[in-house]
């Protein structure tokens, strides 16, 4: 029967065998990052023999195979395990597949299924349960302190990377294999000569504290943004187990990269409301001047006016306002000056734009007040600052007179330079008041009035000239016609008394007279024959016709008291009718 | 009592104020200025022309006093209202030439031909009522001359008065001419000075069109039309534009 069970065990046991042969890989994490370590198992409960690892191509294999084999009995029951263990370090970010391992047991290969596994970035704290490690992750931390996690844009922020440690640790080098860029801000690096180890507390805990870093950040853009982190590779002394001969405790030399976490900054906008038109982005607290070098000079002669701001603030990030001068100077490019101390609050100190002026011609010259407007982060107000009104005296020097209707230099108009001995004229002091709004005399009536006024007294002095002229000819016109009335009566009765001597002689003496005073206008009473003469004369009457008509009155007269014949009657009658016709011709 | 005679002085003072001579102010206003009490000298100033009367002196003398005060558009507009009044006293358009170098355009004037060199120098030769004091003459002379040609019996007498009277005639259409030109452009032509500090010239009345560019203080312009709030000008280089609510006082 005892052989009967034995027989029975052994015929069991290759039963058990086949039943329970398993190969499993485990992973101590599926999701790790890149800065931390992974340990992997290849577990089998039967001995195998030819392991083969998978690849660990996108992993650095930092320790292993590490081979452990147990054996157990529990209740009779014989537990065999024996495991490989490698210690990983991902080399890539990403989705990394671990591949088959496989193993020979009892000469059938098996094979573990394929794991997965995701790195993603560095974290934190990269959790490792080695004791050294341990060790350094709980007494060495890089710290970033960032002076205020919500700035203004253009509001300056330090940032500290500090390096907390503690016994039992020393830290014998140190590298900084990876400087953080800081990108979206304007970045400056204060020096530190020589690191110094401080005493410090980090979380209520004393520590040695060196301060690795000191930066001044001045945000340039608004919104959420990332601070890379800064990794220093440290040479760490370790203190180990093992004792030296002496009993002191043995230190091990240890590498180790650190890296400062991941920060953010929200960076604020500044604020709409109140925000002056002229602000240019100074983010700070500033005073503001304007100067001048010399406030009097001659023409051609060069000044210096000084924009300068001053103070605590994002002095290199924005420009000075302007200045406003007339366009009659000469102005040239400013020169800027920048006198900046960095200090852990950002920049300190002066910047300035000197401008260069060359004034052509002499007068007085304004320099209109500019105004500078800057935000203050801890007021949370926008402040504006202007400067005083300043004036240059060009005492010597031409004086412009560039202007339109200006015509002092009357010679060569083309000219704008007035005599260089010119100065500004003083006031007046002989008035002559007028009314203000005193019609203007151009187009007035009076104005009208004054102007027709002669040409109407000529008028009318014309009219009443001519109707004097009229009335005056009329009377004369009046005393010819009679007289021709007359002459030509008189004459027609000495044709009819031809042969009556004395009456004939009469008539026709009469009517010579009396065409005499018809046509030439003579009197009766200027009847003597020098008259006549004169006035015939006068009328352009040739001599021998004069002669002929004083002869003709001369017969008149003398027949009246002398014979005579009808022949002679007849010939006066006709040579008096001749000399008539022939004067009527000449008048 | 003490009380009643101090009212009483105070009553005459304040009447024998109002009572006071334009001259007295005007020589109150002089001491002012020369002492270099420039505000006070304008005050006084003002008190005359708030009375009603002026003189291209008392804005000549304003104009300095803000010239002094470096008041720049204020400056420029007495001095431009003096120059208005008489456009031939070297005085003034010299401290107007100094006045004007405190502005901060500069503006070349548009080169002129020479006949309209000839015809504004024949416009200012005379004020508007000196011109118009001259026509009246011209025309009693022609009178005359035509008058004596009418009423002269000798005929070589009348032919050399006709002939002066003609020449009269002519001096009296020209002159007349000149005159209703020189009126007719006075009347159109509206020039002011910005007070503005400074002024954006837009190329149409409305803030689409393009930014020509801009004026400041104590810039003379010439008006030229308006639509709502929009003030079109032309400065003397012959820009024109458009601009809104700047101050320009007018010199007319």
């Amino acid at each position: 029967m005892r052989n009967f069970i034995i027989l029975f065990l052994f015929l069991l046991a290759p039963a058990i065998y086949a039943q329970d042969i398993s190969f499993v890989s485990k992973a101590s994490k599926n999701n790790l990052g890149i800065n931390e370590r992974l340990r992997i198992d290849f577990t089998m409960n039967q001995n195998g023999d030819n392991f083969s690892p998978p690849d660990f191509s996108d992993f650095r294999v930092i320790g292993g195979p590490n081979q452990s084999v147990s054996n157990s009995w529990v209740n009779g029951k014989k537990n065999f395990s024996k495991t490989y263990t490698y210690f990983l370090s991902p080399q890539k970010k990403g989705l990394l597949k671990i591949g088959q391992a496989t193993v020979e047991i009892d000469g059938e290969v098996y094979k573990t299924i394929p794991i997965e596994i995701n790195v993603s970035d560095a974290v934190d704290k990269p959790r490792d349960p080695n004791s050294p490690e341990y060790l350094i992750d709980e007494n060495l931390h890089l710290v970033t302190e960032i002076s205020n996690n919500q700035p203004y844009l253009n509001q300056g922020i330090t940032v500290l990377y500090k390096l907390y440690f503690k016994s039992p640790l020393q830290i014998s080098d140190a590298r900084e294999s990876d400087s953080p860029k800081f990108k979206d801000f304007w970045n400056h690096q204060i020096k530190i000569p020589q690191l110094k180890v401080e005493r410090g507390n980090y979380k209520g805990v004393d520590y040695n504290l060196v301060v690795w870093r000191k930066t001044v950040l001045y945000p340039q853009k608004t919104g959420e943004l990332i601070l890379d982190p800064l990794t220093l590779n440290l040479m760490i002394d370790i203190p180990s187990k093992r004792t030296d001969f002496f009993g002191n405790r043995v230190y091990e030399q240890s590498s180790r990269s650190i890296s400062s976490g991941k920060k953010s900054i929200s960076v604020k906008e500044l604020p709409k409301t109140g925000k002056p038109s002229n602000f240019s982005g100074a983010v700070g607290k500033f005073d503001f001047n304007v100067s001048l070098d010399k406030d009097a000079l001659k023409a051609s002669e060069s000044f210096q006016i000084r924009v300068k701001a001053s103070g605590l603030g994002n002095l290199k990030l924005f420009n000075l306002p302007k200045i406003v001068v007339p366009k009659t100077l000469e102005v040239y490019e400013p020169e800027r000056k920048e006198k900046i101390k960095m200090i852990l609050k950002g920049m300190q100190g002066t910047v300035e734009d000197n401008y260069t002026i060359v004034p052509k011609y002499k007068g007085k010259y304004p320099i209109s007040p500019v105004s500078f407007s800057y935000f203050d982060p801890e007021s949370n107000k926008y402040f504006t600052l202007n400067s005083q009104p300043l004036v240059v005296d060009v005492y010597e020097g031409p004086i412009s007179s560039n202007n339109p209707g200006m015509n002092i230099s009357k010679a060569g108009s083309e000219r704008n330079i007035l005599n260089t001995d010119e100065t500004f004229r003083f006031i007046k002091l002989e008035p002559k008041f007028e009314l203000i709004s005193k019609e203007t005399f151009w187009g007035s009536k009076v104005f009208y009035f004054l102007l027709t006024v002669p040409f109407l007294v000529l008028l009318l002095l014309y009219i009443i000239w001519k109707n004097k002229i009229k009335k005056s000819s009329d009377i004369e016109n009046i005393k010819q016609r009679e007289a021709n009335k007359l002459s030509r009566k008189f004459l027609g009765e000495a044709k009819r008394k031809l042969g009556d001597k004395s009456n004939f002689y009469n008539s026709l003496e009469l009517a010579l007279y009396n065409y005499l005073k018809a046509r030439l206008k003579i009197k009766t009473s200027d009847y003597s024959k020098e008259k006549i003469k004169e006035v015939l004369k006068r009328k352009k009457i040739s001599d021998q016709e004069i002669n002929v008509f004083i002869q003709v009155i001369k017969n008149c007269e003398i027949a009246r008291f002398s014979p005579t014949t009808n022949v002679k009657m007849k010939k006066d009658f006709d040579q008096a009718l001749m000399i008539m016709a022939s004067i009527d011709k000449k008048i | 009592m003490r009380h009643i005679t101090s009212f009483l002085l105070l009553f005459y003072s304040l009447f024998s104020f109002s009572s006071q001579g334009l001259e007295e102010i005007f020589q109150k206003a002089n001491d002012a200025y020369n002492e270099g009490l420039y505000e006070e000298a304008i005050s006084l100033y003002d008190q005359i022309i708030e009375k009603g009367q002026h003189d291209s002196s008392i804005y000549f003398n304003l104009g300095n006093s803000y010239y002094k005060l470096n008041n720049v558009a204020q400056s420029i507009y007495y001095l431009e209202k003096a120059k208005s009044l008489s456009p031939k006293d070297d005085d003034i358009l010299i401290n107007l030439a100094f006045a004007r170098n405190m502005t901060i355009d500069s503006i070349d004037p548009l080169p002129k031909s020479d006949l309209l060199k000839v015809r504004e120098s024949l416009f200012d030769l005379f004020s508007l009522a000196q011109w118009s004091f001259i026509i009246i003459l011209f025309s009693w002379i022609t009178v005359i001359f035509f008058a004596l040609y009418l009423f002269n019996s000798k005929p070589s007498n009348k032919k050399t008065y006709f002939s002066l009277s003609l020449l009269f005639m002519a001096f009296l259409i020209f002159s007349f001419s000149i005159s209703f030109l020189k009126s007719s452009i006075e009347k159109d032509v509206i020039n002011g000075i910005i007070f503005s500090k400074k002024i954006e010239i837009w190329a149409e009345p409305n803030f689409r069109s393009e930014n020509l560019y801009s004026l400041h203080e104590g810039t003379k312009v010439q008006l030229l039309e308006t639509l709502q709030d929009w003030k079109k000008i032309k400065i003397a280089n012959g820009a024109e534009g458009w601009t809104k609510d700047a101050v320009i006082k007018n010199l007319n």
